[in-house]
């Protein structure tokens, strides 16, 4: 489970996350929505310790991650495709990660077959398209089979049978009571696979609530058209009126 | 204590799942221990393709330039072979300079460094491994290149007729105290990278300190000093001395301490060291910047 409270992180005068409150709770996929820069990646970065919040907390089963005693097995993290060194193969990638925590070299076998890489696993991860670089993140999530998975954008650059892979993952982990804790600009394959989702805007909190009661609170009846009636406010970067160009200099450019 | 059954479970825990159905004793050793960390840093850094270029490079280059000294000074009619071997010094610093600083930077240019603290979330054991594993292949590529500049000096020394007996007065000073500076400037290396984090102004900052400075320094006493002046006078001008000085304290200078002979009394003008003298100031040269290096990664964001 993933408690985040009174959550803020700035930089400089810049204000990238604001008081932002929400949980993720076992057994739940939760979709983590937001228009560009309203704070999501900062969000995610805080909750696995690469970034120190300003102020509030983020814990994960009760813990700081900072805390957790081994943080492989409690929680999977995939936040950037980029996110390995290009001149490594995928399987020494993997391997390193693995070692951290004395995670056997079978495991690492595994993860790889669990996600299609066995034919390009000794290939150096520079070498990788977006969507292979996608599998090797999540294969590097799974690693330590743990109770917990942050995913950002986990869809981005794959082919349809792998955002179909991803759907049917996601549920199948959840199923097994494990929370998931994805980000998605795909408003249909949230709408397929989250049970709850998280909407901010500006780094601050629109919305925390189950898939149906936010399209039911909504005037279209779906959830593209309940996301973009919440985010109508928070847009830094949509168009040009007066509002937005306000709204711009609020926010700065927050990441 | 030694009963984990009367420990109530704590209310965030997740519901039982396969990996989670260990004894809670076993579960403090499943994380990151410090040899898990060693091992992990171990596989990455030897995972590399370049890592092997600069090193075959350092070991080829220094045993190149032992040869070629070697060769150009055996008609002397004083030659020693061995006078050589610390020839290519200069220019093999360079190859355990880069790969430190590869090794500091690879983690923040390539975003590897998001994979690494968020399966080491403490962060510091992660600097403290890089530095023993980059410390120990940099001991392996110094041996290898003293070697090789033995190898090198073999040739001159067999077409003089000259033994080569290493075990001969300085010699394994100076092997050993060549092997120290490479291992020393590699982590100096390391350390700047892991403070600066960005490759490109890590390496100009890296040479400038350790290969510019001294011969621009070297340089600007030429032509400050009056040549006629200094011969004749016998004693080192005081700009010169400061000069000297300043090198001595900079990393090449201390480094090349270690293969002095105890005693020698260092460059003119500037305190003898002695050769543990020079090996602290290199030392300090790398403690610094990884102090700096470990309280950036302590308090600050990474990836």
């Amino acid at each position: 489970m993933i408690e985040v409270e009174a959550l803020t992180k700035r930089y400089g005068s810049t204000t990238a996350v604001d008081g932002l409150a929400f949980t993720a709770p076992e057994g739940t996929v939760t979709g983590f929505l937001g228009p560009n820069g309203a704070g999501k990646s900062t969000t995610m970065r805080m909750v696995v310790g690469l970034e120190r919040p300003t102020s509030g907390t983020a814990t994960v089963d009760g813990r700081r991650y900072a805390d957790l005693p081994a943080p492989l097995h409690a929680v999977g993290t995939m936040l950037d495709a980029r996110s390995v060194h290009p001149g490594r193969t995928a399987f020494r990638h993997l391997l390193a990660q693995a070692r951290t925590h004395g995670i056997p070299r079978s495991r690492v076998d595994e993860v790889i077959a669990m996600t299609g890489l066995e034919s390009v696993a000794g290939r150096r991860a520079g070498t990788f398209s977006l969507g292979m670089g996608q599998r090797l993140g999540i294969a590097g999530a799974l690693l330590g089979d743990p109770g917990t998975l942050i995913l950002d954008e986990p869809v981005n650059g794959l082919d349809p049978d792998g955002v179909l892979w991803v759907r049917g993952l996601v549920r199948d982990l959840a199923a097994e009571g494990r929370t998931v804790f994805l980000s998605s600009h795909l408003m249909h394959e949230l709408a397929l696979c989250a049970d709850r989702v998280v909407i901010i805007g500006q780094g601050r909190l629109l919305a925390d609530a189950t898939v149906p009661e936010i399209v039911a609170a909504s005037e279209g009846g779906s959830l593209e058209d309940a996301y973009l009636q919440l985010t109508s406010g928070a847009v830094q970067y949509r168009g040009r009126s007066a509002h937005d160009a306000a709204d711009r200099s609020a926010a700065g450019g927050a990441r | 204590m030694s009963t984990p059954t009367t420990v109530p479970p704590h209310a965030g825990l997740p519901v039982p799942r396969p990996a989670g159905a260990r004894a809670v004793g076993r579960d403090v050793h499943r994380g990151p221990t410090f040899p898990r960390v060693l091992a992990a840093e171990w596989t990455k850094l030897t995972s590399l393709r370049s890592t092997y270029a600069v090193a075959a490079a350092t070991v080829l280059v220094t045993g190149a330039l032992a040869y070629v000294a070697a060769n150009a000074s055996s008609v002397d009619p004083g030659f020693d072979p061995l006078d050589s071997l610390g020839a290519g010094l200069v220019l093999s610093q360079v190859g355990p300079l880069v790969l430190g600083v590869l090794a500091g930077t690879g983690e923040f240019s390539t975003g590897t460094a998001r994979t690494t603290f968020t399966a080491v979330p403490r962060r510091l054991p992660v600097l403290a491994a890089q530095a023993v594993v980059t410390g120990v292949f940099a001991l392996l590529v110094a041996v290898l290149a003293a070697g090789a500049a033995v190898l090198g000096v073999l040739p001159a020394a067999g077409s003089r007729g000259i033994a080569v007996d290493l075990s001969d007065g300085g010699t394994p000073q100076v092997l050993a105290g060549s092997v120290a500076f490479l291992v020393g400037t590699a982590l100096l290396g390391l350390a700047l990278g892991a403070l600066l984090r960005r490759p490109v102004p890590t390496t100009v900052a890296a040479v400038v300190l350790v290969l510019v400075l001294p011969v621009v320094l070297l340089l600007a006493t030429d032509l400050a000093v009056d040549p006629l002046s200094a011969s004749a006078a016998g004693e080192v001008p005081a700009s010169q001395a400061v000069v000297n000085t300043v090198t001595t304290f900079l990393p090449a200078g201390a480094g090349s301490l270690l293969m002095a002979a105890p005693g020698s009394g260092g460059i003119e003008g500037a305190p003898d060291l002695e050769p543990w003298g020079g090996g602290l100031v290199l030392a300090a040269w790398v403690l610094v910047p990884l102090a700096g290096a470990a309280l950036r990664l302590r308090t600050g964001d990474v990836g």
